[in-house]
């Protein structure tokens, strides 16, 4: 009797299974390190590390961006918070949903694992996303919770600098210094090594879903966007603090931007004429 | 010996390792511990929510009153309540200093003032709730809640392996370190030093990855034999699992007293607002 | 009572991908009762085929599976994995991760739950009250010494009443006395409850005393399945595949091949050897103990003390008051049962683990004023999980790591003489994790040496290692006395012991309770009782026929018979 049996759902559904508890294992022991060294806070700003963002990208980008997305947004409230004993309540759950939304957006971006441009422009967009998501819950959240918030002077206008300084700097930590340049280094060291491991093979090119993820960015931006100005815009249109605020802090906000745009351009080039190599032999290594 | 290396011997580690399971598994006898999870997440739930649409001061102060009694009884570890105090005071400063700064007056401090107040006993109730509930009934809730077995597995299987996982990730560390040399020159608040750390802390947890995805084969090898996808598609399996869990008298009353109590401060807020 | 439970005709497997059968065309029937130990190299099947008998192949492992494989008559093809593992259960040589729930009790109703069986509670005290597991049933998985958990792992099988149970090398993980634990468990499995027991083993002694059928693998192929004396008895053909018979039957057959049957235990090697009148006692290599009173101390550990807090807030005392002195040409076996402090000892000299109270000098220097960083100039620490040594991709970035970190200048030409020391020439490129475990241990061994240390200390160097790996690595650490001046081995393996030290700290509790060598150790029945301790096979031989000084190893009692001129017709 001969059968070659081919691979079951079963087998697929125990892979997957894989990398959900392995993704959320190790993202969730990254989370305690992080929790354990003490940050250097200046105000609500603080100089530590918020999380490993490596860890998460290396394995969306090495295996299903779907599961590893999900373990490890579940390893962060499990391991880090809730063992802990440090629950932070809604924050959490909305913490967990736009570190999902973010890697799994840096998962299915990535087209090259071959390519650290490739690599480093999904990582830095992926936790990019999950910042401005999570900064934008936090300005609803004050937002809600203050009674006519607008009304008061001065303190729409701080919230929204603390937390675009606040966000962008754990865009920097976490998604660049302890983001995309780990996964820069580490990914083509595990790519091809880890996967047997798992017996999953490894990822080649894009994942197939690739045009989805395109769309979820295109759609998220515009989500993102529209609030960001739809908050903005009421807070401006209603309080009586427009004109100076523009005045005073309009170039501030624009210097923020400048600089998060100049440290991706940066980035961009320092690993733009290496990558080019890549995309011509995408098989290579 | 400088700071930083004394920071890293065995024995500032070894209690930082030991205040974590202590805050993870010694869980006995707190007062919300008692209570059915389900009933304790939905109390919490109450706690979590309503707090930001409350505008009313007096109410605001007598829902913290309340969290810093049930936090009390609840036995939070120091090291939690520091990071929980800390954090919210240098919130606080920032946010004042930011918005005077900015032109805010008195108005713009009491406003901060009533958002810490519901910051803060939001956190009291989640710090509550979540170190006084065993992460295995919380798992369960989970799962009696509709969320996916996966899920819920995760949250008991992170209990069980955090201090295997942390163990091997300090003793990869030693490894680092019985092998590389720490930097002689300091530099600039001590910034070498830091770097040298770091790059370890990162760097470790390449083995990790490996070694866990080693690990993780027999696991999920293990949980196929053991008849965890076969629960996952008989929902017979999983009623029989949650069968202990059961909402008794004393949930009721919980559930209960709370409703009164919120009626109470409610009424009183409106009597005497502040 | 010969009725068949397992059959498996004409049974092949290839893992997708592979270009070679892991199996072969096995045709083998094991009977209900038996207890049976399956043999062979590294890379025989033997894993495999254990997983083809619990349906992982072909139901999780997809590949080409040709042949079938009956339990109780039940063809695994057509049955799922859940059935199955009603039949067979399987503990893993990696049981630690087959334990997924956080408390012991946990994990001995997750199964039954799991398939929706209402009697979990019950099952799971018959089994607690069946191994004795009241002290440890509430508490956490990552409290448990490796012992218990290996219990735990074999408890939770057993909550599903399997008829067969497979225990994939239990004595490569376990220290020697658990592992004796574990056999008697299955012995008492196999005899009061009729359950047919398969072992993947190649410590042939435990097969000696345990298991009555024997099934050699090679190559993906049945060599044979023979009753376990006779089995044991095919000297040559078990030695072709680096499978060492035990030391009584190996100086048996090197004394006389002829004189068949060989002894295969302690007992019938007493009886075969009965007939020798008397035993050569000047033969007998007498070195004395080196005397260390007028040498200066290279390593001083002066009452040094250390205790650590457990998670229930008592405290835990590893070192009590520890007096010791380590000098140059000191080829150390610390020995004693787990939780003695061997392992806590060791990493006081790599600066890692600071003493709580004393003091510990090493090279002069004392270890609270240097970072471990500094030591590692002068001591290497070798862990016993080699995964925990390799931080690098592959093996020669991590021998060259501690080099390059110090920019040593031309250290590739000294990098590639390591290399070919340990002949490592073919795996240089490769993931340290990702080799035999044979391999994985010399490569940590060529790791430390790059280090070129003065101190080397090594954790359990040879545990779960095969026969072959083991007689490798001993060859490896004869080559290290050259090169290093103190060696400080922490070990349960008392043959390692008693061939290569010349020094044995025996400890217990945080003490030491004694400071002497192999021969003094195993002549004293009391010390060896007092610290569980079991002499290697032929001292314990040696002993019971009163030979003087006792032989420690084969061919030392080989030697001193063949000088008695002793006739065995």
């Amino acid at each position: 009797m001969q059968s070659n049996i081919g691979p079951t759902n079963q087998q697929g559904q125990s892979q997957k299974l894989m990398v959900f508890v392995l993704s959320m294992a190790l993202f969730g022991l990254g989370d305690l390190v992080t929790e354990l060294v003490p940050d250097i806070g200046i105000g609500s700003i603080e100089f530590g590390v918020p999380y490993f963002g490596f860890i998460g990208l290396i394995l969306v980008m090495l295996f299903n961006p779907l599961y590893a997305a999900l373990g490890a947004a579940v390893g962060e409230v499990v391991f880090g918070d809730l063992l802990m004993g440090d629950f932070g309540g809604l924050g959490e759950i909305e913490g967990v949903l736009t570190l999902f939304i973010g890697l799994y957006i840096a998962g299915l971006l990535v087209k090259n694992l071959n390519s650290k441009f490739s690599i480093a422009i999904a990582g830095m967009v992926g936790i990019a996303v999950e910042q401005v998501l999570g900064g934008l819950a936090d300005c609803i959240k004050v937002w809600v919770g203050v009674e006519d918030l607008e009304a008061i002077q001065g303190l729409p206008e701080s919230i929204v600098i603390l937390e675009l300084v606040e966000c962008s700097m754990e865009w920097v930590i976490a998604g660049v210094i302890v983001g995309i340049i780990p996964s820069i280094i580490l990914i083509p060291k595990l790519h091809g090594k880890i996967e047997p491991l798992l017996g999953v093979k490894p990822r080649q090119g894009a994942y197939s879903q690739v045009a989805a993820g395109y769309l979820l960015v295109v759609s998220i931006a515009v989500f993102v966007g529209a609030t960001l100005f739809g908050v903005i815009g009421e807070a401006i249109e209603i309080g009586a603090w427009e004109p100076d605020f523009i005045d005073q802090f309009g170039g501030w906000f624009v210097w923020v931007g400048m600089a998060i745009a100049a440290v991706v351009l940066i980035i961009t080039l320092l690993l733009r004429p290496k990558s080019k190599q890549d995309f011509e032999h995408p098989k290579a290594g | 010996m400088n700071y930083i290396e004394k920071l890293l011997t065995n024995v500032s580690i070894d209690s930082l390792k030991l205040t974590l399971l202590r805050t993870a598994y010694v869980k006995k006898g707190s007062f919300l511990a008692q209570f059915d999870p389900r009933i304790v997440i939905l109390w919490y739930s109450i706690f979590a929510i309503l707090p930001w649409f409350v505008h009313n001061t007096t109410v605001l102060l007598l829902f913290f009153f309340t969290m810093v009694i049930i936090a009390s009884l609840s036995r939070i570890s120091g090291f939690i309540l520091v990071m929980l105090s800390f954090t919210t005071f240098c919130n606080l400063i920032s946010i004042i200093v930011l918005t005077f700064f900015l032109g805010g007056d008195i108005e713009a401090f009491l406003a901060i003032l009533t958002l810490t107040l519901k910051l803060v006993t939001v956190a009291l109730a989640s710090v509550a709730v979540f170190a006084s509930l065993d992460p295995e009934k919380f798992s369960d809730a989970l799962l009696s809640f509709g969320l996916p077995g996966q899920v819920s597995f995760g949250v008991s299987y992170g209990y069980r392996m955090i201090p295997i996982l942390i163990e091997e990730y300090h003793q990869i560390i030693n490894s680092y370190r019985l092998r590389g040399r720490i930097p002689k020159k300091k530099g600039f608040l001590r910034w070498r030093q830091l770097f040298y750390m770091g790059k370890i802390a990162v760097l470790a947890f390449y083995p990790m990855i490996l070694n866990t995805a080693k690990r993780t084969r027999t696991t999920v090898e293990a949980l196929e034999v053991k008849g965890f996808t076969y629960a996952l598609n008989h929902p017979e399996a999983k009623k029989l699992k949650l069968s202990y869990l059961k909402v008794r008298t004393k949930d009721i009353v919980l559930l209960a007293s709370t409703c009164l109590f919120l009626s109470i401060s409610f009424y009183i807020g409106s009597i005497y607002p502040l | 009572m010969t009725e068949p439970i397992i059959q498996v005709s004409n049974l092949s497997f290839r893992y997708p991908g592979a270009n070679e059968d892991v199996l072969t065309d096995v045709n083998v029937t094991i009977n209900k009762g038996d207890f049976t130990a399956i043999i062979g190299s590294n890379g025989s099947g033997k894993s495999t085929f254990c997983k083809s008998l619990n349906g992982l192949i072909p139901h999780y492992y997809v590949g080409d599976y040709d042949g079938t494989v009956g339990i109780n008559g039940k063809n695994t093809i057509q049955h799922s994995v859940a059935e199955i593992a009603a039949n067979v259960g399987y503990v893993y040589q990696d049981f630690e991760n087959q334990l997924v729930r956080p408390r012991v009790y946990d994990e001995l109703v997750f199964s039954r739950m799991n398939f929706g069986f209402i009697d979990y509670h019950e099952k799971a005290s018959e089994v607690i009250d069946l191994l004795n597991l009241h002290a440890i049933k509430n508490q956490y998985i990552w409290q448990l010494s490796g012992g218990q958990k290996h219990m735990v792992a074999l408890a939770s099988v057993l909550t599903m009443n399997p008829e067969i149970i497979i225990v994939d090398e239990p004595s490569a993980q376990l220290d020697p006395n658990n592992a004796v634990d574990i056999y008697k468990v299955l012995k008492m499995l196999n005899e009061q409850y009729g359950k047919t027991i398969i072992v993947i083993e190649h410590h042939t002694e435990f097969i000696a005393n345990y298991c009555n059928q024997v099934l050699l693998m090679n190559k993906g192929e049945l060599a044979w399945k023979y009753p376990v004396h006779k089995a044991l008895n095919q000297v040559t053909d078990l030695l072709e595949r680096n499978i060492f018979p035990p030391q009584v039957t190996q100086a048996a057959y090197q004394i006389s091949p002829e004189r068949y049957p060989y002894p295969i235990t302690v007992d019938e090697a007493a009886k075969y050897f009965s007939t020798v009148p008397q035993y050569a006692t000047a033969t007998a290599p007498t070195e004395d103990r080196v005397n260390h009173s007028n040498r200066t101390a290279l390593i001083d550990l002066q009452q040094v003390s250390h205790t650590y807090k457990t998670v229930d807030k008592s405290t835990k005392t590893v070192l009590e008051n520890i007096n010791l002195s380590f000098y140059e040409d000191d080829r150390v076996a610390l020995v004693g049962g787990n939780g003695a402090g061997k392992s806590t000892l060791q990493k006081m000299l790599t600066g890692i683990q600071r003493p709580g109270q004393g003091s510990v000098l090493v090279l002069g220097r004392d270890t609270k004023n240097v970072s471990p960083e500094e030591l590692s100039e002068f001591v290497t620490y070798i862990y016993q999980e080699p995964e925990k040594m390799f931080i690098a991709d592959n093996i020669r970035e991590d021998i060259s790591y501690f080099l390059k970190s110090r920019d040593v200048p031309n250290h590739e030409a000294f990098v590639n003489d390591i290399i070919k020391q340990f002949h490592l020439e073919g795996l240089q490129d490769r993931d340290g994790r990702l080799l035999s475990g044979g391999q994985q241990r010399r490569a940590s061994l060529a790791i430390g040496m790059a280090m070129r240390p003065e101190v080397i200390l090594l954790d359990e160097p040879t545990a779960s290692l095969d026969v072959s790996s083991r007689k490798e690595m001993i060859a490896m650490l004869e080559k290290l006395k050259k090169h290093v001046r103190v060696v400080i081995i922490a070990t349960h393996d008392m043959e390692l012991a008693a061939e290569w030290a010349n020094r044995i700290v025996v400890m217990k509790a945080g003490q030491i309770l004694a400071d002497t060598n192999g021969r003094e150790l195993f002549n004293n029945p009391f010390l060896m009782k007092q610290t569980g301790l079991k002499p290697p096979q032929i001292t314990e031989l040696s002993i019971k026929l009163s030979m003087q000084p006792s032989a420690l190893h084969v061919t030392d009692f080989c030697q001193r018979l063949e000088h008695d001129q002793y006739e065995l017709y």
